[in-house]
């Protein structure tokens, strides 16, 4: 850590007016920049050293002010959802032995709080402390639903830079406000937050469903909407087009591909009503957000993800091994920015690792780029789906169901649906539920097929697929 | 089939549960797991299965198995 950022609040939050909303959300309570700056320092009373935390987050201020108070503070949180399955959240308690959690104070029955405000409050557990590396700032799953225990280890310049990026790219300013829907312990989820704060914007912070008219009556406030590609197919169900919403601005979207009919409709909406439509690209080893199409090119590249954000650069690494900048071929897709995080962990001692990737990150993405320089990603490498913009680890589904039924099994699908491939037909009934309760993906994106066997081949890949 | 009896049904695909679970509690508050997923997926299947098209206020009130009674009536099916 250099001088300069020993005495620089974590997103200049102290340059804000203090008396500006910072976020307002569902209870109707608000927080200014004063108070966050306020509460930090509370906080810092009570927690006087650097040490691990867990956030069991909500969108409520209460979870938001443990994140900044956290992040202002050098203490570094894990964030999952306060609503993660009992057995996925002691599988990383165990694994990652937080000596704080911050937490809904109506879950703390029995532990023992230091503190509590906003309805959320600061657990002692009593677990040893663990030297963690100097520049980490954050962990997050790497997966939202599976629980997997593999996190993603942040800088704090990564957070930093992100929140800049994102700032630089819809040119936020303070008179931004902006529908904070996606969970905060969610990577996209957490830039929208971030960079709105970097930018001294008020933040609508929303834990409803958007089938909720409290969320109706809130979008006519808001002067930007981030939302998956499920968010987008619930907002033209209810036919958003046609409502009159003169404070939105901008329609961004991330968290995976929209269908090309999706995309024209939200286009072509953004067009007729003087309004952006922004689809950006990101992941979480990347503190979210990576690439964005300019908003005047989404009528002519459909389902294009653009080019690299302001302060990122993307290349593509063809069949032969050849990295190009420029020109129309196809490839993995690479990144190189200051939010590409430091690497994985997936135990407690990884937590004093330095930076693994320097920098740059091969995405596991293949894309294609056309003689414009725009990117369109066209398949992917890794094994995992993205289905409403939650990845879900095929490994890591047949894990859960190796353990738990004593069964061979093999996992596929796209972006619609999980395929099961199973021998034991008993199966059939069980396990769109077993899923369903493990990771919350609805069972009926869940298909279970009964084949004879899983044939595999001598390096132990699946070939019946 | 009556079109309680394929109401019903839909109910018990999204849900997972036996016909019995359904009645006056079982709304968006005591049913855990109701998000805008499985809300959407009632709606969605209650459009193909009765040929109608639920208007945007119905999609927000479709929070219980009353009121999805109720909303059906307003589309002028007989349950």
């Amino acid at each position: 850590m250099t001088i300069d950022n020993l005495s620089k609040v974590f997103l200049d939050l102290d340059k804000k007016p203090k008396g500006k909303v910072a976020a307002i959300d569902d209870s109707g309570r608000s927080v200014t920049y004063g108070d966050i700056c306020d509460f930090a320092q509370e906080f810092a009373k009570q927690l006087p050293q650097r040490s691990l935390i867990f956030i069991l987050s909500e969108n409520c201020i209460g979870s938001l002010l443990g994140y900044t108070a956290a992040l202002s503070n050098r203490i570094v949180p894990l964030i999952i959802s306060a609503s993660t399955e009992e057995s996925l959240y002691n599988h990383l308690y165990e694994l990652y032995q937080p000596e704080y959690l911050w937490m809904p104070q109506v879950k703390a029955k029995g532990k023992v709080v230091v503190f509590s405000a906003w309805d959320y409050c600061l657990v002692k557990t009593g677990n040893q402390h663990i030297p963690m590396y100097d520049e980490l700032s954050l962990l997050l799953p790497t997966s939202g639903s599976t629980g997997s225990p593999k996190l993603v280890r942040h800088s704090y310049r990564n957070i930093e830079a992100n929140a800049d990026n994102v700032r630089r790219l819809f040119k936020l300013d303070g008179s931004e406000k902006a529908m904070a829907i996606l969970p905060m312990h969610y990577t996209m989820g957490l830039s929208v937050i971030a960079s709105h704060l970097l930018a001294g914007s008020t933040l609508l912070l929303s834990g409803r469903s958007l089938l909720d008219k409290g969320f109706w009556a809130t979008l006519k406030e808001a002067t930007s909407f981030t939302g998956v590609p499920y968010s987008y197919e619930i907002l033209t169900k209810m036919r958003f087009t046609r409502m009159d919403l003169p404070n939105l601005k901008v329609i961004t979207q991330g968290g995976g591909k929209l269908t090309e009919a999706m995309w024209n409709t939200l286009a072509q909406y953004a067009h007729d009503r003087g309004k952006q439509f922004v689809a950006t690209y990101g992941q979480s080893e990347c503190t979210a957000r990576m690439a964005y199409l300019p908003p005047e090119l989404a009528l002519q590249k459909v389902c294009s993800i653009g080019i690299a954000e302001p302060g990122g650069q993307l290349s593509i690494v063809d069949d032969n091994g050849n990295e190009t900048f420029e020109g129309e071929t196809q490839g993995e897709m690479v990144y190189r920015g200051e939010n590409v995080t430091l690497g994985y962990a997936t135990c407690r001692e990884d937590l004093i690792k330095g930076d693994e990737n320097h920098g740059m990150m091969h995405t596991g993405d293949l894309a294609r780029r056309d003689a414009d320089g725009c990117y369109f990603i066209i398949g992917r490498l890794k094994r995992f789906l993205k289905i409403y913009g939650l990845r879900i680890g095929l490994d890591e589904v047949e894990r859960m169901i190796k353990t738990e039924y004593k069964t061979d099994c093999y996992c596929k699908g796209d972006d619609e649906k999980l395929i099961v491939l199973v021998i034991d037909s008993r199966l059939q009934e069980v396990l769109p539920n077993f899923i369903e309760e493990k990771t919350h993906l609805f069972h009926q994106r869940i298909e279970v097929q009964v084949v004879k066997e899983i044939l595999r081949n001598e390096a132990g890949k699946v070939i019946n697929q | 089939m009556t079109n309680l009896e394929k109401l019903n049904n839909i109910f018990c695909e999204v849900f997972s549960v036996e016909v019995s679970a359904l009645g006056a509690g079982f709304d968006n508050k005591s049913v855990e797991g109701w998000d805008s997923v499985r809300q959407l997926s009632l709606t969605s299947s209650v459009e193909d299965e009765f040929d109608i098209m639920l208007d945007p206020e119905d999609i927000l009130e479709f929070t219980s198995y009353d009121n999805a009674k109720k909303i059906l009536g307003k589309y002028e099916i007989e349950l």
